[in-house]
């Protein structure tokens, strides 16, 4: 070790020693960073998660170890309980998708999104109106003319695929009659057998039979066309007012100070730019990156959490 | 035909390494005894394998997968027949019948004709997967909710025949089933229902229920009487478990019809193996010429529900890689695993990695057969394990099931929802109220209720829809001709015995 090094290092120390006591958000992280899925191993919530522990770990992107811990059950409410308990540490990281934003509002669990601190969205999955290419309906313009109630498969009720039904109902001005059904796979059997008109779902599960010329996509929810789906034309191009996608980020616990907020964005920020991000995750799950900081994600929540209460309330599933 | 045949090998040529096959062996052993443990079934097995197979060659992992999923369907049936505790779903049926031979003395003798009757019905479902996949999944998408309400009522028709002698009593515990299977919300119209805590926004879990029911019910009812369980003579030899000729001969008609249930119940994508197991029982009950054996250890009512389960694993696998659509809880994981491999389920898959999904078969392949051999060659170990610990077996129990309710979502919560369904159990044991009706409208009651607002629906508020359709037409006047039969074959019993008299 040199002099010049060694005065550095005692320099350094000394600088430590003097800030310790003034301000203990300095020495975040000081163990290891948990990763809270709301939902069972396997699922949307763990996948993504054990992506990006593996990707920030792989590039050496945090110092601390990053551990991946499942808290299912209650639809998110339990996990969101537990990073409740835990007000004010920033070493907890939830992954948020509509759950995180529907079921404080469709049950009494007394928290909300307020009650946490937004980091990051990390991508959209947008929504497809997708049709049978075998159907009658080759455009949107043909749906707006079909002379009958058309049958439209989504998967649930309340979720993202029956409030854009709705809002394209309302911009239509026709009846749709909205058919949930539970999970993607009823959602793309129902329209494969032409029990329903068309449907309204997000890209992962369509995507090859829109490739293989089974299925036509003819408008997507987003603001702007998508890589993935160049020829798709947004509702918005066809005059429709719709923009509306799920979101994919991750939230911290409530009242975390700035030197944690700061960390973990940054964190987050660098993983969402590595190449192996978008390999071995977006792409795989057809996800559009559209990444947001702290304040633009806590601004989109708000708009979220308005747009689906209004919704929820009109549907009746919420006073 | 012959292209097929080509890809199969091209399959075996990638999994006949010394690697891989250690490890379909293992994935096979440790599927059983994940299946074995109560609270542990095929989801949280495969869940549990996931992580591991994230350094291995795409092949290797899905056959790892594929071997687990496949060895707690062998797995489940072993604490069901032994415990009385079933080690996950498809293995609820299993205990009907499997438990009371395992008190008169032929435990071994359950568990040899079991493996043997879940080997043929596993066999029988991969040669449909290899030879019709995707002819068949074609059909079955055809099936919507009109069709899959009226397989839940030929489902739920079945409580007749397990109500036992009251059926007055096996009324009030369907209902009672119907009351717990509303818990939680409701996807069809978005409500949340019964939701006292947050934990039960998702409903109670099925699971729990029968570790409660059954594991905890048995031992609680137990501590009443002392009951000696019946293991016969330390013995290790083969004859005690290998199944006779008669015995065979009794069970391989009932373990093929089970085999073709269970692979067309398991390609649905709206049933599964429990289900497939259900129907498979009540078929069994209604052909045979001795119903009054049924619930005492009759080997029909075992081997079928067992070959159905089996068969139900290739089945589910065929609408997932022909069409990526997940008929179980397990291929819905499998489906997760797939898209972290890069591999894109869907109607390409099988054309653009072909040679992995094939190699996964043949793996499959190779799995079932490690599982005949190993599964007989265990028994002894199995029975003679339980004769070592008889005197404690109520600790043991209580304490797996507590562990298994615990592993479902890593709480305590459902330890108590099976601590609470432990207490009901024991009740309706001691006041002799059948459990099987309960289960069976635990099960199908809300799949009934969502398939049938489904299709009304789907009709647009008319009730035509289930008589407009051609599969759902023939369900309706199935049923229809089943109830006319036994109605008019009672009257005419009836008569007949005035005559006598």
């Amino acid at each position: 070790m040199t002099f010049t090094k060694l005065i550095k290092g005692a320099l350094a120390g000394a600088v430590a020693l003097s800030f310790a006591g003034v301000a203990q958000a300095d020495d975040f992280p000081s163990r290891g960073i948990e990763f809270v899925a709301g939902y069972g191993p396997g699922g949307g919530h763990d996948t993504m998660l054990r992506a990006m522990a593996k990707i920030i770990q792989n590039n050496d992107l945090s110092e601390v170890p990053i551990n991946v811990v499942n808290k299912p059950g209650g639809s998110s409410a339990v996990a969101l309980g537990y990073l409740n308990s835990h007000k004010g540490d920033g070493h907890f990281l939830i992954s948020a998708t509509s759950s995180f934003i529907t079921t404080p509002l469709t049950s009494n669990i007394g928290l909300d999104y307020t009650n946490f601190t937004p980091i990051a969205r990390l991508g959209v999955d947008p929504e497809l109106l997708v049709v049978n290419a075998s159907g009658p309906y080759k455009t949107l313009d043909d749906i707006a003319k079909a002379d009958k109630v058309l049958n439209v498969g989504g998967t649930g009720t309340g979720t993202i695929e029956n409030i854009v039904t709705i809002k394209l109902a309302e911009a239509l001005g026709k009846k749709l009659n909205y058919i949930p059904f539970q999970g993607d796979g009823e959602v793309v059997s129902a329209l494969l057998s032409n029990q329903v008109d068309f449907t309204i779902t997000n890209t992962g599960p369509v995507g090859d039979f829109i490739k293989t010329g089974r299925f036509n996509a003819l408008a997507i929810s987003t603001e702007k066309r998508v890589e993935l789906f160049p020829d798709v034309p947004t509702f918005i191009e066809q005059g429709y007012d719709i923009n509306l996608s799920l979101f994919r980020g991750v939230v911290a616990a409530g009242d975390i100070g700035d030197t944690e907020k700061a960390y973990l964005l940054k964190m987050v920020k660098a993983m969402s730019e590595t190449k192996e991000w978008q390999e071995n995750y977006i792409q795989p799950n057809s996800v559009v990156p559209d990444f947001l900081g702290p304040d633009e994600f806590a601004e989109y929540l708000k708009g979220m959490n308005d747009v689906y209460k209004a919704s929820l309330t009109n549907l009746g599933i919420i006073k | 035909m012959l292209d097929t045949l080509a890809s199969l090998s091209g399959g075996f040529e990638t999994v006949l390494t010394f690697h891989n096959i250690v490890l379909i062996f293992l994935a096979g052993i440790i599927g059983t005894v994940i299946g074995a443990l109560p609270g542990l079934g095929p989801s949280a097995g495969i869940a549990l394998m996931l992580p591991l197979t994230f350094g291995m060659p795409h092949a290797s992992g899905l056959c790892l997968l594929t071997g687990v999923y496949m060895g707690t369907m062998y797995g489940g049936r072993i604490t069901s027949i032994l415990i009385n505790t079933p080690g996950d779903a498809p293995a609820i049926i299993t205990a009907l019948e499997g438990y009371p031979m395992m008190r008169k003395g032929k435990g071994g003798l359950a568990l040899g004709i079991s493996a043997i009757s879940s080997f043929v019905g596993g066999f029988f479902g991969l040669a449909v997967l290899v030879f019709f996949a995707p002819v068949v999944a074609e059909y079955a998408i055809f099936l919507g909710p009109p069709e899959y309400f009226m397989l839940m009522l030929v489902g739920l028709s079945t409580i007749v025949l397990l109500a036992g002698a009251d059926v007055f009593k096996a009324l009030i515990v369907t209902c009672f089933g119907f009351l717990v299977s509303t818990f939680g919300s409701d996807y069809i119209s978005g409500h949340v229902r019964f939701a006292f805590v947050p934990e039960l926004i998702e409903g109670i879990d099925f699971v729990a229920i029968i570790i409660g029911l059954y594991g905890l019910g048995e031992v609680f009812y137990n501590l009443e009487r002392k009951i000696v369980l019946n293991l016969g003579k330390p013995n290790f030899s083969f004859s005690d478990y290998i199944p006779g000729k008669a015995d065979l001969k009794e069970a391989s008609a009932p373990t093929v019809r089970g085999s073709i249930l269970g692979t067309f119940i398991g390609i649905l994508p709206g049933a599964g193996a429990t289900i497939a197991t259900f129907l498979a029982y009540a078929l069994e009950r209604k052909l045979s010429k001795k119903p009054e054996t049924f619930g005492k250890g009759a080997i029909a009512g075992l081997a079928s529900p067992e070959a159905s389960n089996n068969a139900a694993v290739p089945g589910s696998l065929i609408p997932l890689i022909t069409l990526g659509i997940p008929g179980s809880g397990g291929t819905a994981i499998m489906l997760g695993a797939l898209i972290m491999f890069g591999l894109q389920p869907g109607p390409l898959l099988m054309i653009q990695s072909g040679d992995v999904v094939w190699a996964m078969i043949a793996g499959l392949i190779l799995a079932n057969f490690f599982l005949l051999a190993s599964n007989v060659l265990l028994i002894p170990l199995f029975v003679n394990l339980l004769r070592l610990v008889q005197k404690h077996l109520p600790s043991i129990v209580v304490g797996l099931c507590i562990v298994g309710a615990f592993s479902l979502n890593y709480g305590t919560f459902n330890i108590w929802i099976a601590l609470i369904f432990g207490v009901i159990g024991y009740l309706m044991r001691k006041n002799d109220y059948p459990t099987g009706p309960f289960i069976l409208a635990v099960v199908l009651a809300p799949l009934a209720e969502n398939y049938f607002r489904q299709s009304i629906m789907l009709a647009q508020g008319s009730w035509s829809i289930f008589v407009n359709r051609p599969v759902s037409l023939t369900l309706v006047v199935f049923m229809v001709l089943v109830v006319c039969a036994s109605i008019i074959s009672k009257q005419f019993l009836r008569r007949r015995r005035v005559g006598t008299e």
